[in-house]
């Protein structure tokens, strides 16, 4: 998303190190204007989380969850899914992107249109029109039956592939907007002067486009798979008893088994989890970043 | 800052002040509330159920009736839950007055000490059967677990008469949906039924029997879950299914708005839910005065046990209602030998296990 930010000079610019003393004097209230934002955090945002870390220490709560295989399963879960999720949404959306960026001002708006109104649509009514669409009596099952294809509806609803798909059409916008956005900021000029100097299209895309869009790619990547591991509904709506994810979990101790210590833990263990895995992820970029450059 | 004691305005100061406004804010907020509250205390009450169908037969028969006799105002609301309830009493800011609960929830909650003594000095006890009376609340109601039929696939006369005929996938090839909460679903009940376990048999409840022949028949790959009460009228009136465990209630209400389901007594699971108070409810006494009135009014009681053909626990009603109605209540004497009655202490004292067993089971 860095890529698309514009710079903007200030008029007048002074020598670095000279000082503007109406600049100094206007901001030295600055913290009182942050103060609705923190007052807003503090009581309701990190009160309630203290309060939760605080709890989940309680009774033991990070043994007892660890210990439950069905926690085991649903952490796996929650990784493989939110990665098989991430990994469709972002090449998905890297096509998307790509035709919004190329589009005239029409296709353009519509496009825009069909990837806004899901994004603009209920998480719940999204997952339910999934549902009808693939259940076994659903409009994809009487389309492959009246094809011929298939004599007899086969499983599309209450599995992994179900829940990826809600998925993946929950998650596409969160990917489209900042690769469309790191699209948008490559010069025209460099794809021009490549095929004058006689590169075909997929060179073109392959040694300009996709580099100059990987920041796009990789802050999409980040985004999508934080909110993948998140997801609730999807997998009750859509998955089977196999499919749970680490929220569902969480439901399961807080309200049937009413045990708000273990929930808490979990929700720790999850943030954890995410924490380590997207410090991995920025520490790979960058490290790859760093080797293009050599 | 040297003209800090004139009048004018400048913008620093109004910055300053707007900055502040949201700690004004939280300084009011933690008074003047409560007087107002405290004044109007058992003037309402709000009761929690589980919502659809059943919240609107409550209202009608019982809450309206209660409101007008007595001028207290009800509220009823969805979802209940006992973690909601929990989470309301540790916080101590307890919304609801009177809550529905499973009898193993029940169980559960006194054991953790969130629930008030209920007061027999206001609730006459003179209405209530003997099953029904407990220190911490009453259960109200009793309902049958039964298994249930989409009449547009499967006719009555083809209807399953046991639940060996109801997992039997050779008899019918359809997917069966099955309700996942064991604190009030009985599914592993009706597994070892359908193995042949007599009623007098099931308990101890042999969980891995039970697993073991759901696994075989009708097969994991053919049982769907639903986790909620209303589900299963969606998914066998949209064919998803086309049999499926439910209420008794729930297929009456269904059948009334037109949908062509019907279900079996036969074979049924009797059990039942209480009402409780949350510990700390600001409207304890006319919480008290509803379970009083829903208890011992005949004539609410009568038209409540007629609308959802349920029974709750209120015995004058029963004189009250005619005989093919008083005949297909889950309470009813023609019925006692045709029905099992679930064991709500086996179930509050082995329910997590059971329940993250039933889980792994699925999962797997």
């Amino acid at each position: 998303m860095t890529a698309a930010t514009l710079t903007v000079r200030p008029q007048g610019r002074r020598a670095p190190g000279e000082e503007n003393p109406k600049v100094r004097r206007r901001l030295s209230g600055w913290w009182l204007l942050l103060a609705p934002i923190l007052v807003f955090d503090v009581v309701l945002f990190l009160t309630p989380l203290g309060k939760l870390v605080a709890s989940s220490f309680a009774d033991n709560a990070y043994q007892r969850v660890l210990e439950d295989p069905l926690v085991l399963r649903s952490l796996v879960n929650t990784l493989s899914i939110s990665l098989a999720s991430t990994i469709v949404t972002v090449v998905l959306g890297y096509v998307i992107a790509l035709v919004l960026w190329r589009a005239g001002n029409v296709t353009r708006v519509i496009l825009f249109a069909v990837v806004l109104l899901p994004f603009w649509t209920g998480i719940l009514v999204k997952n339910f029109a999934w549902a009808v669409l693939l259940q076994d009596n659903g409009i994809v099952n009487a389309f492959l039956q009246g094809i011929g294809l298939t004599n007899a509806p086969i499983e599309l609803l209450h599995n992994r592939f179900a829940v990826i798909i809600g998925m993946v059409h929950c998650l596409l916008p969160y990917a489209v907007f900042p690769i469309f956005s790191s699209l948008t900021a490559i010069d025209d000029r460099l794809g021009l002067a490549a095929r004058s100097l006689g590169a075909r299209e997929g060179s073109v895309f392959r040694r300009i486009t996709l580099p100059l869009s990987a920041a796009g790619i990789s802050a999409a990547g980040l985004l999508v798979f934080i909110i993948s591991t998140g997801f609730f509904i999807t997998p009750v709506v859509m998955g089977g008893p196999g499919d749970m994810m680490i929220a569902n979990q969480i439901d399961y101790y807080a309200r049937q088994l009413t045990d708000f210590s273990g929930a808490a833990a979990l929700a720790v263990v999850l943030t954890v989890m995410v924490s380590i895995m997207v410090a991995v992820y920025q520490r790979v970029l960058k490290a790859g970043g760093q080797h293009e450059d050599n | 800052m040297t003209d800090s004691n004139s009048f004018h305005f400048d913008r620093r100061k109004l910055l300053k002040a707007a900055a502040l406004t949201p700690f004004a804010g939280l300084a009011l907020s933690g008074c003047g509330a409560k007087p107002a509250e405290s004044a109007a205390a058992n003037k309402t009450v709000t009761v929690t159920s589980y919502g659809g169908s059943y919240n609107d037969q409550l209202t009608q028969t019982i809450l309206d009736p209660f409101s007008k006799k007595t001028g207290i105002q009800p509220t009823l609301l969805a979802n209940t839950s006992l973690a909601a309830l929990k989470a309301q009493v540790q916080s101590g800011d307890v919304q609801w007055d009177l809550v529905e609960i499973t009898a193993p929830e029940y169980e559960t909650a006194v054991a953790e000490g969130l629930l008030e003594k209920f007061d027999y000095d206001i609730i006459s006890d003179k209405g209530l059967p003997g099953y029904a009376k407990a220190e911490y609340g009453i259960k109200y109601l009793s309902f049958l677990f039964v298994m249930a039929w989409d009449q547009k696939v499967i006719s009555d006369a083809q209807a399953p008469k046991d639940w060996a005929q109801f997992f039997d996938q050779d008899k019918y090839n359809t997917k069966r949906s099955v309700y996942n909460q064991l604190s009030d679903s009985s599914v592993l009940e009706a597994a070892l039924l359908a193995d042949g376990v007599p009623f007098d048999k099931i308990y101890p409840l042999d969980v891995d029997r039970a697993l073991r022949v759901l696994g075989h028949h009708p097969g994991k790959d053919r049982l769907l879950y639903h986790a909620a009460n209303q589900e299963p009228i969606q998914q066998l009136t949209s064919g998803e299914v086309s049999l499926s465990t439910s209420f008794n209630n729930r297929i009456n209400a269904a059948r009334t708005d037109g949908a062509k389901l019907n279900f079996s007594a036969e074979n049924a699971v009797l059990a039942g839910d209480y009402f409780v108070v949350p510990k700390g409810a600001k409207n304890k006494e006319a919480a008290f005065k509803l379970m009083n009135f829903m208890s011992n009014d005949a004539e609410a009681g009568a038209a409540f046990d007629k609308v959802t053909n349920l029974t709750l626990a209120n015995t004058p009603a029963l004189s009250k209602l005619p005989k093919e109605i008083a005949d297909t209540l889950p309470t009813s004497p023609r019925l006692a030998d045709k029905i099992l009655v679930r064991d709500d202490k086996w179930w509050s004292e082995n329910l997590k296990k059971t329940e993250q067993q039933f889980k792994l089971w699925q999962a797997s």
